[in-house]
């Protein structure tokens, strides 16, 4: 198919527009699409919300630039969740129609990368650029059966990328084949001087001769039954190939959640303080009563629903007299995670449990869900975001079911995903 | 806790003179055509991020320990947020949870004011309403201030009068100009809080002061109209106030009852990073010597008069041209100089030590001469002015035009007596108690000899000949 039929079938795209090359490279013939919350010079870039219609940034993200550089062809953006607020891709921002799975006609694309992943499932040769904050690479890897790899937080730089929360947000990749990674990866890696964040060194891509793989305990239980089955069924075909063990991260499995949408939305309500109809986007209605009334109509009219109620929440979660019980609380909360994981990956090489405690859900019924409840959706996901570390997910049945798998380093991370590959 | 009828607290702003915006490679400085000295990081694009200027924390640093703050281990940074259009994104970066500097102090004469502490933020954009506040239609905002590096300073309630405020910001100011990190010619920005005895210290905040001079007449206008206010039995509530500089007057801005709510959170786009002990200790030890130490030490080392040493020491390039020439000239003599007659001189001629062509290697021959007692006091007035328009040879003019003065016995013995002979009058007053006729008869002298004979000599000579 081509990147034009994808979008006519899948809605897949907000923009389509090829952007050639700047070098020959390791990435000669390489698709790329590039999730709408990553600058594309030039290109109306959005984050998928109204609010943003017509934006046009004046530089490429770095990832976008070193792709290019690299000889690889950007065909186009990829439809998300506004933002990156949600975990099926329901929520793209008003007037952008919801995408469709094409692996599971019926069900939910995932989110907030769902465009990327409809993209990485349906074009040849093709890598799609994404990014993740709780979970938004590997849940709609996982619902679209494709690779979804997100790397350390700091190896690809942010520079470019429109923020939902800086302390979380990490640039990804999809992909069909684990192969397909490693030339991405190499690429849009490496320090930058335009993002503070960014690691100084390298990725280790080298692994350990046999993998100690740590399951989850708490991963395992309160999981849909297939999902657990399936994912017992691959761990079992990696057989004396692996050191198989059992870990414990009942701080992660029981306060992950809460912790991470009381950070990740405090800092987005900051981050998207600055849409007020001036400088740049949408601007408003010239016979206003004054900045107050101007900026407050706007946002109420181009901001969907799902923005406006994490806005709200990060707002609440750091006002005086909340700010200690919710926010500073969370810090700490996710400082105690990162420790879990820490001490979790001296004794093991990976740690492993599904990606979604469900099956994919179908379209009608993740609309049912409350918003707690799609929250809590995330509850395999937001351990290794919170902790930082790479993680990626990857299928283990011919249903929309997939194994997310955590490592220290890329090269423990890769050659697990290989085993699984293989099966 | 307060004690004194009048507590003061201030809030101080300073630019830093770096040449790019504290978060971004955006200049600082250049062009003054509206929003022309921007970036996407200055307006707030979506999809840059602040990355932080070394030099800015470098600058801040030095002024902590200039003013003997403690330091903060790391340095952390927070987002606090509130809506308006001045901001960009809509929250400024500064520092909340842990300053850069903690405690210090400036010394004023008499007493040092304690700081509270020292921190690193980002400035707003500029507003402008044409015609006023008030009456305008629409306000203008230009962003290329916006995002320029700040160092904020607050003081603990401790300065007790107005003068005692503008002293504060003039040492502060020196202590920033020797240390060589402020942008001069951006004015200094201050808030103050001011609260009387008599009205149990109920708070009053005054913002948007610039400068020392508007600082102290804004503190005396805020508490002559709180005086006022209580005699007339009028309520002073705890409010902030803006110093009009146009009416002089200070005019409500809102009630507070309480603090604004913020909603800080870390700036996770600027890691945490530790501020290494080796970096503090360099940059200590690199720091120059500050105006109140010079002060002290000319003093010390030198015997100046102490007033002469704070004079030379509040200007950095009096004090670094004071230190050249006191190699070769007594320290005393050059003190005298430098800071009564070149002062004077220059002020006069509407110029700078920076603007003058006078060098140390004119200056140096001229007070050589003095020392030696080889020109008058006089003399050297005169050579000093004609410097100041434009500079020469000193030793080869004073040579040229026989401008040496006589310190001679004999000659001026001669002289002395001519005078005494040919001014009977004179003499008959001076022995009859008059001594404006010993000053007569000084003239006298130096008329005959053309104005070189030695003044201290002649008086000592005419008044032994005097003598019955």
């Amino acid at each position: 198919m081509t990147p034009a039929e994808v979008n006519e079938t899948y809605h897949a795209f907000t923009v389509l527009q090829e952007i050639s090359p700047t070098n020959s490279g390791t990435l000669d013939g390489t698709t790329i699409s590039v999730k709408d919350n990553i600058l594309v010079k030039d290109v109306e870039t959005t984050a998928c919300s109204r609010i943003l219609k017509g934006y046009k940034p004046a530089f490429d993200a770095t990832a976008v630039s070193r792709l290019r550089a690299a000889g690889a062809t950007i065909v186009g953006k990829t439809s998300m969740d506004a933002f990156g607020f949600g975990s099926w891709n329901l929520n793209p921002g008003l007037d952008y129609p919801i995408p469709k799975n094409p692996r599971f006609p019926g069900k939910v694309p995932g989110g907030s990368s769902g465009g990327a992943a409809i993209a990485a499932a349906t074009l040849p040769n093709h890598v799609a650029l994404a990014e993740s904050t709780g979970g938004s690479i590997e849940t709609p890897a996982c619902c679209c059966g494709v690779i979804g790899y997100c790397p350390a937080y700091g190896a690809v730089s942010r520079h470019g990328l429109i923020s939902y929360a800086d302390s979380l947000d990490k640039i990804g990749i999809m992909a069909q084949a684990v192969d397909q990674l490693i030339p991405v990866l190499n690429v849009i890696t490496g320090p930058d001087s335009m993002d503070g964040t960014t690691l100084q060194e390298p990725i280790k891509l080298s692994a350990p001769e046999k993998l100690r793989v740590g399951v989850i305990k708490e991963g395992m239980h309160d999981v849909a039954q297939e999902v657990q089955e399936a994912v017992q069924a691959s761990i079992k075909k990696l057989g004396n190939s692996c050191e198989i063990v059992d870990i414990s991260l009942p701080i992660t499995m029981k306060y992950g959640v809460a912790a991470y949408y009381l950070i990740s939305t405090s800092e987005a309500s900051t981050n998207l303080a600055r849409f007020c109809g001036l400088r740049y986007g949408q601007h408003g209605n010239p016979k206003h009563k004054g900045f107050n009334e101007y900026f407050s109509s706007i946002r109420s009219e181009h901001f969907n629903t799902e923005t406006k109620r994490r806005i709200l929440l990060g707002t609440y979660a750091r006002m005086a007299g909340y700010r200690d019980a919710y926010y500073v609380k969370a810090q700490a909360v996710r400082k105690a995670i990162r420790k879990e994981y820490t001490e979790a990956l001296e004794k093991v090489d990976v740690l492993v449990s599904p990606t979604l405690p469900i099956v994919a859900p179908d379209i009608e019924e993740a609309t049912k869900l409350t918003p707690a409840q799609t929250y809590a959706m995330d509850r395999l996901t937001v351990g290794p975001n919170m902790a930082g570390l790479p993680h990626a997910s990857i299928p283990v049945s011919k249903q929309p079911i997939s194994i997310l798998a955590t490592a220290q380093t890329d090269g423990a991370l890769l050659a697990f995903l290989k085993k699984i590959e293989a099966q | 806790m307060f004690t004194t009828d009048i507590v003061i607290g201030l809030e101080v702003h300073a630019e830093l003179a770096t040449k790019t915006k504290l978060f971004s490679s955006c200049p600082r400085i250049g062009s003054e055509q509206p929003n022309t000295r921007v970036d996407p990081v200055t307006l707030g694009h979506p999809g840059s991020r602040p990355v932080l200027n070394a030099k800015a924390l470098e600058y801040g640093i030095k002024l902590c320990l200039a003013l003997e703050c403690n330091i903060a281990p790391s340095l952390v940074f927070s987002r606090k947020s509130y809506f308006y259009p001045d901001m960009s994104k809509n929250f400024q970066i500064t520092q909340y949870e842990e300053p850069l500097g903690s405690a210090g102090n400036v010394p004023i004469t008499g007493k040092k004011i304690a700081l509270k502490r020292i921190h690193l933020e980002e400035d707003p954009a500029a507003l402008s309403y044409p015609g006023s506040m008030h009456s305008s239609q629409y306000v203008l905002i230009d962003y290329n201030r916006a995002g320029n590096p700040l160092l904020e300073i607050v003081t603990e309630p401790v300065i007790t009068s107005p003068a005692e405020a503008r002293e504060f910001l003039n040492q502060l100011i020196l202590v920033l100009q020797y240390l060589g990190i402020f942008d001069e010619t951006c004015v200094i920005k201050a808030d103050a809080n001011v609260s009387l005895k008599e009205n149990d210290y109920t708070r009053v905040e005054i913002k948007n002061i610039s400068g020392f001079k508007e600082l102290e007449r804004a503190l005396n206008y805020e508490i002559t109209r709180q005086r006022t206010y209580l005699k007339r039995n009028l309520p002073i509530k705890q409010e902030t106030r803006g110093w009009d500089e146009t009416s002089k007057t200070t005019k409500s801005l809102r009630t507070k009852e309480s603090e604004d709510d913020y909603g800080y959170i870390y700036e996770p786009d600027i890691p945490v990073v530790a501020i290494k002990e080796e970096t503090v200790q360099k940059l200590k030890a690199n720091l120059p010597e500050l105006a109140h130490q010079k002060a002290a030490r000319y003093t010390r080392e030198f015997s100046i008069d102490p007033i002469d040493a704070q004079v030379m020491a509040s200007d950095k390039d009096l004090a670094a041209l004071f230190e050249t020439v006191l190699k070769n000239v007594d320290p005393k003599l050059a003190a005298r100089w430098l800071r009564r007659e070149l002062l004077r001189v220059l002020n006069y001629n509407k110029k700078t030590i920076t603007s003058m062509e006078i060098t140390p290697e004119h200056l140096i021959p001229l007070f050589q001469l003095v020392e030696k007692k080889s020109i008058s006091d006089n003399t050297a007035q005169e050579l000093m002015e004609k410097l100041m328009e434009s500079p020469f040879d000193v030793t080869a003019y004073v040579k040229e035009h026989n401008l040496a003065q006589v310190n001679d016995e004999n000659e001026i013995l001669k002289a002395v007596k001519e005078a005494i002979d040919k001014n009977h009058q004179a003499v008959d007053d001076f022995h009859n108690g008059e001594q404006k006729a010993l000053q007569y008869l000084v003239g006298q002298v130096m008329r005959l000899t053309k104005g070189k004979a030695n003044p201290q000599q002649t008086q000592r000579l005419l008044k032994e000949q005097l003598s019955p």
